[in-house]
């Protein structure tokens, strides 16, 4: 498989193609995630489909670049009017985002339509940008990939602690003199660009998933801005290469779909496993504190019984500890004894040592 | 006209008005983008719905739907319950995942799965008049007609029995579940209508379209009214008013007609923000002017209010000063002076600015605000 | 020679959001080397002023002089402590980090903060005392340690005048004492404090000056002269009275 990925050449495009994709959209879906704007991705990726499509009426040409160049510019100017409309009207960004992706879609469906049917212009590519086809990637896409995700990359950077600033506290940003709005309108044209240059592998639909997933992953992982945008990238990298490499050994296994399963994979286990965040560690540790917390209930049970008594050695039966206890109190009784605070007097029955009376004393702060 | 044009196009107005009823409560609860997220996931309960019932046709296939919908709807909610992602992260997350294992599952059983994803997206209501529902030897019409029939009768129903529930639970669920009217239950069943509708539509207009007709129209309505059911008619109104126009859009240029009607939404919604009465851009932007204008009316009343009787009462009425010290252009200062002797506020006597009576009550009340 | 300008100078400030005004011809000087509280009852228009002041919204009327020029030419004399709630915790950096931020605006485009910049951060860390919590993740910190990063990251602005929202808001008792006592070491250095203040029991304890907002300018000047319990009156009106009954006392 390996030895594939380097010497069959469609497979060594599309894994290279899908690879660069996947540092591009991951690392710039970072800012998009961070800034609650992970389904502006799939707004402008749909936007984007006029654009392609009177890129082409107008040049007449197929080319990877002018079509990349039509679909940027489409997809920003839906941006732009998302944002347009949530400033100036009441109408919340989730029906803006909704409607300027379903109404640019559409429009660049009537171009496309109206094109195929009135010239006998082959389809210009119309499934191609629905659903990718990354099995068809050329070198010259990998070099319109290169050079808009370059680009893109290269001025994220650049404006590092700038956009940080900007997703952090726009308001503080703008008391120290960022231009915060044009920053904005500069950090979503980047976005723009990483979703455009995707969609032609891809696809229409999943793009929004390239932008989302690396990021949410790669959230889990770590505290640092640099670290989650290298570990989105790298994330993004992942998919895109094992799903190019799935697709590629089975037969009929789409590309972009297997990609965006690939990083439903890594979002999943991320959530599950990650450190500290995870779900698991955070369940793990509810389990300890639970059972910390049963503990002491258990051993100031006992404490009182032996109070009440007036005698360390009298027994107390497991279900008359159930009473106020619980059902796992047997547990929480095996953890005092391990600890040297409770003996088992007999088959059922337990008792508070001396060790442990202090103990539950100390607890109780006297 | 044809019949098989007239056909078309109520099948548009029906699929249109089903999806914009719903709608109405997704913009209000702003939602709107699970619009996408279910139109786009019940790709895979069609799928796994034929795989079991092996029929595209059979009406399971609408509860397969249904169910993923809903599986959708649960998934955001519980990815957003970890608190680990936020809603927009886990509505990005859950509907690519959803619809790409209904694509792979397509792509790889496509001898025996007739389904072709473009038409899933896209939709072709050119073919409407052409699957006919025949029962008892009678044709009843198209049948995406006599399906989304059910679905709208089936929306209208559902929101005309719980509408006070619905209204309720939208504008404040914490009152709703106080009242015992449980707000998750009143959402999961308005997330199975729109999963619903969204089924019945997809092959009619495709998911992108079900997205326009279920937030565009209402959102419209919305900039239009503050008022519920006349948000709910005019949303209605404005799918219907969509449908009939795309059908004729796509019908001049020769295109698809679901894009069409797409199209049409997005002329509407753009007519809506810009001319809307009371909230479009150009009503915001008179008001604006207006009030600049009324603003700046009682500042000059308070100005002279605060000045008359001081000693420099004198240079600070006259009329070429007030640039100076409100910070005026020259002719906006003209404006409002002018304004303001029409109204009574003022008189002006060599170049002097004196406040009526009817201006001092205005400098009172605006200082009293 | 004139005096020099006061370190805030608001003249016949109107702002207003749609229909509403939120600010109404308001005119205010804060006298350079004092602490003032902006005071006044919900929706009088105090964090409305000090955006206004920022340039964060823009005013319908009037003008605002900063030692005697406009904001934008005197922004590096300026620093800005908002809200706590007005930010995402979650963000996945560190306290250091955040403070540094406060270095930004000096440092310009495609410059990244260096060790110099860092050395500044830690050290008003320390002058807030939470210079331990350097490498803390921001969602791991407590009420009054965000309020603290807030503090630190506009001391290392190294400001004349701060600007602050709310300062005391949700903030524990202890970090309220850190507060008041770094409000009085920037006095003594002679730099100019102007915060919005909710407690009206601290107000006299804690400022020189008092600006009594609601909407309007009701009084503003020395605490002792102007915080009195009929400007109070003007300021809340009935219902302020209602809130809080101990001001009647």
């Amino acid at each position: 498989m390996i030895e594939e990925l380097f010497s069959d050449y469609t497979l060594r495009t599309v894994a290279l193609g899908a690879a660069l994709l996947g540092v591009v959209s991951g690392s710039l879906g970072t800012y998009a995630v961070l800034r609650r704007q992970a389904l502006l991705g799939d707004a402008i990726s749909h936007a984007a489909l006029p654009g392609i499509a009177l890129a082409f009426l107008l040049t007449a040409s197929k080319a990877p670049v002018v079509l990349t160049l039509g679909a940027a510019l489409a997809g920003w100017a839906g941006t732009l009017l998302v944002m347009a409309v949530v400033r100036t009207t009441r109408v919340k960004s989730d029906s803006a985002l909704a409607i300027v992706l379903s109404v640019f879609f559409g429009v660049g469906l009537v171009l496309l339509t109206h094109l195929q049917r009135s010239a006998d212009a082959s389809q210009a590519g119309l499934d191609r940008y629905l659903f990718g086809q990354a099995a068809a990637l050329l070198e010259r896409d990998l070099v319109t990939i290169g050079l808009f995700g370059g680009v893109a990359l290269g001025v994220a950077l650049a404006c590092w602690k700038e956009f940080k600033l900007l997703s952090f506290d726009p308001d503080f940003a703008a008391t120290i003199g960022l231009r915060v709005r044009a920053y904005d309108v500069l950090l979503t044209g980047l976005l723009v660009l990483a979703v455009v240059v995707g969609l032609q592998t891809v696809g229409v639909v999943l793009m929004s998933a390239m932008v989302v997933a690396p990021a949410a992953a790669a959230r889990q992982w770590t505290d640092r801005l640099g670290v989650m945008m290298a570990l989105a990238a790298l994330f993004g990298v992942v998919a895109g290469v094992g799903g190019a490499v799935v697709s590629s050994s089975a037969e009929r296994m789409p590309t972009g779909p297997t990609i965006v399963l690939w990083l439903t994979g890594l979002v999943v286990v991320s959530l599950l496993a990650a450190p500290r965040r995870g779900l698991v560690w955070r369940f793990a540790a509810d389990r300890r504190r639970a059972g910390r917390l049963r503990l002491g209930a258990a051993l100031a049970d006992l404490d009182a019984l032996a109070v009440r008594h007036g005698s360390l050695e009298h027994g107390h039966s497991v279900s008359v500890l159930e009473l106020t206890a619980g059902r796992g109190v047997g547990r929480s009784l095996a953890a005092l004894e391990e600890r040297g605070w409770a003996q088992r007097t007999a088959e059922d029955e337990w008792a508070i040592t001396e060790a442990g009376r202090d103990e539950a004393r100390r607890r109780r702060g006297g | 006209m044809t019949s098989a044009q007239l056909e078309i196009q109520l099948v548009a107005v029906v699929v249109a008005v089903a999806c914009a009823l719903p709608g109405v409560f997704l913009v209000l609860r702003r939602l709107a983008l699970v619009s996408d997220a279910i139109s786009h996931a019940v790709l895979l309960g069609i799928v796994l719905a034929f795989f079991a019932v092996g029929d595209l046709s059979s009406p399971l296939l609408l509860v397969g739907a249904a169910a993923t919908g809903l599986l959708t709807v649960f998934l955001i909610e519980l990815l957003q319950r970890t608190r680990l992602v936020r809603e927009d992260a886990a509505i990005g997350l859950v509907f690519p995942a959803l619809f790409s294992v209904g694509v792979i599952l397509i792509a790889r059983f496509a001898d025996t799965v007739h389904l072709d994803t473009d038409v899933v997206l896209l939709g072709e209501l050119a073919f409407a008049p052409f699957e006919r529902f025949v029962l008892f030897g009678w044709d009843w019409g198209p049948e995406a007609l006599v399906e989304m029939g059910f679905v709208l009768a089936l929306n209208v129903l559902v929101i005309a029995l719980l509408y006070k529930e619905l209204k309720l639970a939208t504008f404040d669920p914490g009152l709703a579940l106080a009242l015992g009217f449980s707000p998750a239950l009143l959402h999961y069943g308005l997330m199975a209508l729109v999963s619903i509708t969204a089924v019945g539509a997809f092959d009619a207009v495709g998911s992108i379209l079900v997205v326009a007709l279920m937030v565009g129209p209402p959102a419209a309505a919305y900039l239009l009214t503050d008022r519920l059911p006349v948000m709910l008619g005019l949303a209605a109104l404005g799918g219907a008013a969509s449908a009939v126009g795309g059908f004729w859009l796509a019908h001049a240029l020769d295109a698809s007609i679901a894009g069409s009607i797409a199209a049409v939404v997005g002329i509407e919604f753009g007519a809506a923000v810009l001319f809307a009465p009371k909230r479009g851009v150009v009503a915001l932007a008179r008001r604006h002017a207006r009030q600049r204008v009324e603003f700046a009316e009682a500042m000059l009343a308070i100005h002279l209010l605060q000045h008359e009787g001081t000693p420099e009462a004198l240079a600070e009425s006259r009329v070429d000063h007030l640039d100076e010290h409100l910070r005026w252009e020259r002719s906006f200062a003209r404006r409002v002076v002018r304004r303001a002797e029409r109204r009574g506020y003022v008189v002006t006597t060599d170049g002097r600015l004196l406040l009526t009576d009817r201006g001092r009550a205005l400098a009172r009340t605006a200082l009293a605000v | 020679m004139n005096a020099p300008s006061p370190a805030l100078e608001v003249l016949d400030l109107t702002v207003a959001y749609g229909e509403r005004p939120a600010l109404w011809d308001v005119d205010l000087a804060v006298p350079r080397g004092t602490l003032t509280a902006v005071v006044g009852p919900n929706g009088a228009g105090k964090t409305t002023l000090v955006r206004a002041v920022l340039g964060l919204v823009r005013p319908a009327a009037g003008t605002i002089r900063v030692f005697g020029g406009p904001y934008r030419e005197r922004r590096r004399l300026v620093a800005y402590v908002p809200q706590r709630g007005s930010v995402d915790w979650d963000f996945p950096t560190n306290v250091l980090d955040v403070v540094t931020m406060g270095r930004y605006g000096a440092l310009g485009w495609l410059r990244r903060p260096g060790r110099r910049e860092r050395e500044a951060a830690v050290e008003s860390l320390r002058q807030v005392g939470i210079e331990d919590l350097a490498d803390r993740q921001i969602s791991e910190l407590s009420g009054g340690q965000q309020q603290r990063v807030f503090l630190a990251r506009a001391l290392v602005q190294d400001a004349e005048i701060y600007l602050m929202d709310e300062p005391f808001q949700g903030v524990d008792a202890l970090t309220e004492r850190a507060i008041v006592a770094l409000l009085r070491e920037l006095r003594e250095a002679g730099r100019t404090v102007v915060a919005v203040h909710h407690d009206l029991q601290t107000v006299a304890e804690y400022f020189d000056e008092v600006a009594l907002l609601n909407v309007r300018l009701v009084a503003s000047g020395r605490v002792e002269e102007v915080f009195t319990e009929e400007n109070l009156r003007a300021t809340y009106g009935a219902r302020g009275f209602l809130e809080r009954p101990a001001v009647e006392a």
